[in-house]
């Protein structure tokens, strides 16, 4: 694979606080237009991981290297190319929809109509005006992803994206996402705690837990294992109650709007 | 982009609720030595308003344009060490409180730039309402006809509460560095209040040309009589506050750990 290819490398990544390893040794490589998805329970250091990717923590050792560039030394242009959402969904609460993106637009070069546009794609027209502070938490993440989306970024590092969305919203969050993978080139680097949101939409799932990467596959693969492991260990009613929870989500989506034919595959990670 | 950044942390500023509360709380200062002034000008009043005229006759002051001006710098500079630092507390702490610190943090930008574009809003708010405080105590001077004013006195106030305003606002980058060390307003807005507390004690030991938070007092007469001649030495010792209190902050902002 060329080193253009590579997106994000991370080399020996490791990151102490006090006496708790949060990350431990961890070797990442993400490429160019991909899709890739970071599993993990909580606390297993997803969101360390992602702090040290944008330069936010220092690691106690390992690289980063991001458009080849080793975050940490000097200036931090390369940023430009990468947009974000970090664990919560934060804006000024004072501050209306459209000005929190002008704000981002402001700060990170991008033309006067991005705002526009941002506010569209992510379905948030009718509360431009509205102050984020009084948004709901779903829409609040929406106006996350637009300031992440503003300035058509070349990569996009996301923390549990789906974080308060309603069903239909994480479905089109996810058809969002992989558009812009698909149509856009851009690369996604998603991290999550639920299975079903990265089996849907990663080209290529690692899991980490406890800091340390324990499995890296395409997603196909990945999905065959986890196919296996429920035939040989899963008994018949725990294997009837996961394929009930796939249908029951497929039935809410087709009751409360499109959704549902917009991603067929919703609910069918058990399958 | 040091422009943006300067424009949109006016926006944020000019957004909040912090422009109204400072300007109210600035008001109130000069409005303040004017009651006390237009009760003491006339024993008669001070006696018919019972436990207030008492209060404004303990004060011992006169009812001249001389005290009158000289307790106009006494309020800008423990504004300035207390309602300034309220306002930098807010504008590093609100990043924080709203969870906005890692969006700012991880842009295109250098972060240096965050800080002095911080401070930069600071202090221009900071010069709008020393002006506003100025004019209002100025207006109330004149429309209470307090005696004494020449245009040589009124330069002399002038110039005083500018500098007592100066010298405050070099004391607060100590304050921003405290609220992004610890992520938080409550530790600096506590220790803004500690120091004008132990300025004032300091300020009775004989050190205070030594002590930052002593230097604005000892310039104003806020803790005891108007010193003369302020010290070279403590004009070095504030500019050093700055320097070192802007340093501080940058190099947290720059190479700490923003989690």
């Amino acid at each position: 694979m060329p080193a253009s290819d590579t997106v994000i490398s991370t080399q020996g990544l490791t990151k102490h606080y006090g006496r708790v390893r949060a990350v431990d040794g961890l070797d990442l490589e993400v490429r160019r237009g991909e899709i890739y998805g970071f599993l993990g329970r909580n606390g297993a250091g997803k969101t360390t991981t992602i702090r040290m990717l944008l330069g936010l923590i220092r690691p106690t050792s390992g690289t980063i290297t991001v458009f080849g560039h080793t975050v940490g030394a000097g200036r931090q242009d390369w940023l430009r190319k990468v947009g974000f959402l970090v664990e919560t969904a934060t804006a000024y609460p004072n501050l209306t929809v459209t000005e929190n993106l002008d704000l981002q637009r402001r700060l990170t070069g991008a033309p006067r109509a991005a705002v526009s546009e941002a506010i569209d794609w992510l379905g948030l027209a009718p509360y431009a005006d509205r102050r984020a502070g009084r948004l709901s938490l779903g829409n609040k993440q929406r106006l996350s992803l637009a300031r992440a989306l503003l300035h058509a970024p070349e990569l996009v590092v996301l923390d549990e994206p789906a974080n308060g969305l309603d069903p239909a919203g994480i479905v089109e969050v996810r058809e969002l996402l992989r558009g812009l993978a698909r149509d856009r080139g851009v690369t996604v680097f998603m991290s999550s705690h639920l299975l079903v949101e990265v089996a849907h939409l990663a080209d290529r799932i690692g899991i980490v837990e406890a800091g340390r990467l324990v499995e890296e596959a395409p997603r196909d693969v990945l999905a065959a294992r986890a196919r296996d492991f429920v035939r040989d260990t899963f008994t018949a009613a725990e294997r009837e109650e996961a394929l009930l929870t796939g249908d029951l989500e497929r039935y809410f989506l087709a009751r409360t709007g499109a959704a549902a034919k917009a991603d067929p595959t919703v609910g069918g990670a058990a399958r | 982009m040091r422009r943006q950044v300067v424009v949109t942390e006016f926006l944020k500023l000019r957004r909040s609720a912090v422009p109204w509360v400072s300007l109210a709380a600035i008001l109130c200062g000069p409005a303040a030595m004017a009651l006390f002034m237009w009760i003491i000008r006339d024993p008669a009043r001070a006696a018919s308003l019972g436990l207030l005229g008492t209060k404004a006759n303990l004060t011992g002051l006169e009812a001249t344009w001389t005290a009158y001006g000289s307790y106009l710098a006494v309020i800008v500079g423990a504004s300035g060490m207390l309602l300034l630092a309220f306002i930098v507390a807010y504008l590093f702490g609100r990043e924080y409180a709203d969870g906005t610190a890692r969006n700012l943090l991880a842009l295109p930008v250098d972060r240096t730039w965050f800080a002095l574009g911080k401070l930069a809003v600071a202090a221009a708010w900071w010069l709008v309402l020393t002006l506003i405080a100025i004019l209002e105590g100025f207006l109330i001077g004149w429309a209470l006809g307090l005696p004494g004013y020449t245009t040589g006195l009124g330069l002399k106030v002038v110039t005083n509460t500018l500098v007592a305003a100066a010298a405050s606002l070099l004391l607060v980058p100590v304050i921003a560095w405290i609220t992004v060390w610890t992520r938080s307003y409550l530790a600096a807005l506590g220790f803004a209040l500690g120091m004008l507390l132990l300025g004032d004690v300091v300020g009775h030991t004989g050190w205070a040309a030594w002590f930052p938070w002593s230097i604005v007092p000892m310039m104003t007469g806020m803790s005891g009589p108007v010193s003369a001649v302020v010290p070279w030495s403590s004009y070095l010792v504030l500019g050093l506050t700055f320097f070192g209190g802007t340093v501080a902050v940058m190099l947290q902002l720059r190479y700490a750990d923003n989690p």
